[in-house]
């Protein structure tokens, strides 16, 4: 087959045995690779109702037909497992040389279930698998353990994903690390922790083929021009970090918990200051002609990569207003293996709290806004769980229903998963869009601000156009998260849709057109939605935080903006009306048939 | 005893530090005219006042004015704390007060009300039933008695009234000037605002006027203010000028920003960058007219991260 290897590989570490199996082209054509095939795969092996720690709860790593092709961005993969910071879907994706070795050691998905007995990391070269000690390296961050472990390989073009302390620990917010990069959102490392797994290595040599290797060259240089031209500006030129001063100056930056969409200090942890006063190097994934991340350069000479995402969580969001604050707060979070932005939320959560009296471990730590000692202590003790970091390491709703009284209140999580950098009630298509995510607040798995940033729609204002334009995005997105192309050059298309389906016909042979792939994009959403009711979601999970609901914005040039339950609750219906759902969310059985998913009709449909 | 004032000396105060709760967006910063609202009331005013003060919520944006800023002290205290800040920064004995959504000032009715404040400390409108306490003559004597409001909570004007020499202008009088009562269609709703829109007609210009330069801010992010070294920039340009002719003269001004960020030919952007005018609008128009005070923000088209 083309473009794909059609193999599964499935892990047992209860026996520590590997068994390989065929993956069948059906599969592959109704959800292609990435997150579409993750999720395929999690609606099968996980057993409904799964405890997200239960060695039953299948850790699937998967690769997508563009992986290895040498296109532009696409040297990526997906971690999709049953969350344990939701209960939901965790949906990740992370890139760089280990995507690529992935699809290279002859696999398309690595299935992990089970618990080893005592640590262990996997080692699959081609089609061996072994199952290795790994007590030695318990503790180390990954990027240590990735160092020892490919100094222990008996090939040095090995690649390694591993988990710090945090997935250890269970951190319910632990990420799985490659190179610096970060399968972050959801938990997968403290799942990959539960299962005693500290890394996965892999070396291979199995070239995977196209169908039409000249067709794909042609794409493929046509793809790296338009990459380089202006609308990739932004990224090639200061990365993701630029986000901050113009989201301060349009009233979207959540500051100090979600209590004003504008800092104060916004000028000192700009992108724009951190790179005339910090920047050390440009750095990029493998196969990336954007090459989109920054490295920056602290007082103590360590280099530090940050996002945006990191950059408001650690900064704004819990009042810091030096960036060498944020820069260690970062390296730390990387040290450990931790989501930035739901680190950052859950301690913005805690600083409220103690401001508030409401949380006695967090005042002793002395955790307040805008206090960098204690930020920088509470992130270890996190990782450790220790003191007030065991609470905190549940993340901000599971912290908030421990503590108990108005603490649920200054939560601001979307079914469990913290809020990303981009305020609500100031970005209306991105309310909506935050409200309905399957993994939670995620400002991946659609690009609703987009809409909101562009003019196209008002963003101040609520309006039942929005469903179907966060319908439509959440739909690209599934596309773009399975082919896998990254969303930095997503705008570099000039139709997305007929010009990815080509890509994917020379790639694999298929003959496959625009309207067949808005097909698959919508099928894999709805797949991920069906996961969800499975798993016992409930209409007043799509909702967004009561605070947002309840305050207006108090300064910038959105002051005095609101969003209400109502037009939140008319957002929402229009979203499930543009999706062909029932009114309380709901996929009827007639939706599912049209969608080629009628494997769950009899437990869905009934609820 | 002091002397009297001229109603000449007189100060216009506008209030715009309300929550646009209904409005549901900075009712300040509503186009009218062709410009911010408060830009076009301040402009209405301030050919009739030596000095105007506009008084705003800490932290509120509000486009550059020819007139003096002031802050409330405790935010959202409604249009007592709002008067009281004003009237305490006026340098006036007695000030003209008005919201920053009334659209239809009529000049005439306020030198008629200012023409009342001799022997009283307040002249309020009473329309359809109702004061007009943000239409209203105040004379700064009042100021005490506002703070001790303030202080018992006590948030709405008209508690005041029968405190002191209140002059209560009626219907007929206000008919003689304003026969619709414009003068008192504020707008809290987009409907009202649309409604206000559609009710517009410019005045005919009854003089060739010298051409007013436009100043407006351009302020620069990302990439932008990267090459160029600076945050922002001040351009003057000819009235009616468009966003195609800020880029020209921000072209001038920065050449270093023309073939990465504005095109070659200076009259638009690459395709990667965006512009925003006063935080609000998206526009992507060129020939979009640009107004005296606009904040003109050049940014990236992307904002993924």
């Amino acid at each position: 087959m083309y473009g794909f290897h059609a193999r599964l590989l499935h892990i047992d570490l209860n026996s520590g045995k590997g068994s390989w199996h065929e993956l069948e082209e059906s599969r592959l054509r109704a959800f292609l690779g990435g997150i579409g095939l993750g999720t395929s795969l999690l609606y099968d092996y996980a057993p409904p109702g799964v405890d997200p720690f239960s060695p039953a709860n299948p850790l699937i790593f998967t690769s997508a037909p563009l992986v290895g092709t040498g296109l532009t961005t696409t040297a990526k993969f997906a971690v999709v497992t049953k969350s344990p910071l939701t209960g939901f879907i965790a949906d990740s994706l992370s890139s760089s040389f280990f995507a690529l070795e992935l699809k290279r050691v002859g696999l398309d998905a690595l299935v992990i279930t089970g618990r080893a007995s005592s640590m262990v990391y996997i080692f699959i070269h081609n089609h061996n698998v072994e199952i290795r000690e790994a007590e030695q390296l318990r503790g180390r961050s990954p990027s240590e353990a990735e160092s020892l472990i490919r100094s222990e390989l008996d090939s040095p073009a090995g690649r390694v994903a591993a988990i710090g302390k945090a997935g250890e620990n269970r951190v319910l917010f632990a990420t799985i690390s490659n190179e610096g990069r970060h399968a972050g959102r959801g938990g997968v490392g403290a799942v990959m922790g539960s299962k005693n797994l500290k890394a996965i290595a892999l070396c291979g040599d199995q070239e995977s083929r196209t169908a039409d290797p000249k067709g794909v060259e042609a794409i493929a240089e046509s793809l790296r021009q338009r990459s380089l031209g202006s609308l990739t500006d932004k990224y090639r030129n200061i990365g993701t970090v630029a986000n901050l001063a113009v989201f301060n100056r349009l009233g979207s930056l959540p500051t100090r918990n979600f209590q004003q969409p504008t800092f104060d200090h916004a000028e000192a942890v700009s992108g724009e200051t951190l790179t005339e006063n910090n920047f050390s190097r440009r750095h990029g994934c493998a196969s990336c002609t954007i090459r989109c991340e920054r490295l920056f350069k602290s007082l103590t000479g360590e280099e530090q990569r940050l996002e945006y995402e990191t950059l408001f969580a650690l900064g704004p969001l819990c009042g810091i207003k030096d960036p060498e604050v944020v820069l260690q707060a970062a390296r730390l979070c990387d040290l450990y293996g931790l989501d930035t932005i739901s680190t950052g939320g859950t301690l913005a959560w805690a600083m409220e709290c103690s401001e508030r009296g409401l949380l006695p471990g967090a005042q002793e730590l002395g955790l307040r806004f805008g206090q960098p000692d204690a930020l920088l202590a509470a992130i270890p003790a996190i990782a450790r769980r220790e003191g007030i970091g065991a609470v905190l390491a549940g993340g901000s709703r599971r912290a908030a229903l421990e503590t108990g009284g108005e603490t649920l209140y200054w939560a601001m999580h979307v079914k469990g998963l913290e809020l990303p950098g981009y305020e609500p009630r100031s970005l209306k298509t991105m309310a909506l869009g935050l409200a309905v995510s399957p993994r939670g607040a995620c400002h991946n798995r659609s690009g609703a601000y987009e809409f909101d940033f562009s003019g196209e729609v008002d963003r101040l204002r609520a309006d039942s156009g929005r469903g179907a334009l966060v319908a439509a995005s959440e739909d690209f997105a599934a596309v773009l998260d399975s082919l896998i192309v990254c969303k930095f050059l997503r705008k570099c298309f000039t139709d997305f849709y007929s010009e990815s389906a080509e890509l994917l016909s020379k790639v694999t042979g298929w003959s496959c057109s625009s309207t067949d792939l808005r097909r698959i994009g919508e099928r894999i959403h709805t797949l991920k939605k069906l996961f969800n009711v499975r798993e016992g979601w409930q209409p007043e999970d799509d909702w967004l935080p009561e605070r947002l609901l309840a305050e207006a914005l108090p300064t910038g040039v959105a002051q005095g903006v609101s969003l209400t339950s109502a037009e939140l609750q008319g957002m929402i219906q229009s979203y499930y009306q543009a999706r062909g759902w029932d009114e309380k969310g709901f996929i009827p059985e007639k939706k599912l048939w049209e969608l080629g998913l009628p494997i769950m009709q009899n437990e869905n449909c009934k609820m | 005893m002091e002397a009297e004032q001229s109603i000449a000396d007189a100060t216009a105060v506008i209030l715009a530090g309300g929550k646009s709760s209904r409005m549901g967006r900075p009712k300040a910063l509503l186009l009218f005219d062709s410009e911010p609202l408060i830009v076009h009331i301040v402009r209405a005013l301030t050919r009739m006042f030596a000095e105007t003060i506009v008084v705003a919520a800490p932290g509120q944006e509000l486009p550059h004015l020819r007139a003096t800023l002031v802050r409330d002290e405790v935010p959202h205290q409604g249009p007592v704390g709002g008067i009281y800040y004003g009237l305490r920064a006026a340098k006036g004995h007695f000030c003209f007060v008005t919201s920053c959504d009334v659209a239809f000032l009529n000049l005439p009715l306020i030198s008629y009300l200012l023409s009342q404040i001799s022997d009283c400390d307040v002249v309020v409108p009473y329309w359809q039933e109702r004061f007009q306490p943000l239409h209203a003559v105040y004379r700064q004597s009042v100021l005490p008695l506002l703070k001790e409001q303030l202080d018992r909570g006590e948030l709405r004007p008209i508690f005041l009234y029968e405190k002191v020499r209140t002059r209560k202008i009626d219907e007929d009088e206000i008919r003689h000037f304003d026969p619709d009562g414009l003068s008192f269609l504020n707008m809290n709703t987009l409907e009202d605002y649309e409604s206000a829109l559609r009710r517009w007609q410019p005045p005919l210009s009854i003089s060739i006027s010298v051409p007013v330069p436009v100043s407006c801010t351009v302020e620069l992010f990302g990439v932008a203010r990267l090459l160029a070294k600076t945050n922002a920039v001040s351009l003057s340009l000819p009235r009616g000028a468009t966003l195609s002719n800020v880029l020209s003269a921000l072209a001038e001004r920065l050449p270093v920003l023309v073939g990465r960020v504005i095109s070659p030919d200076k009259s638009s952007l690459f395709s990667g960058y965006a512009c925003n005018i006063n935080g609000l609008d998206f526009v992507r128009n060129n020939s979009a007219r640009v107004h005296p005070g606009d904040k003109i923000f050049i940014l990236s088209a992307d904002a993924g991260g």
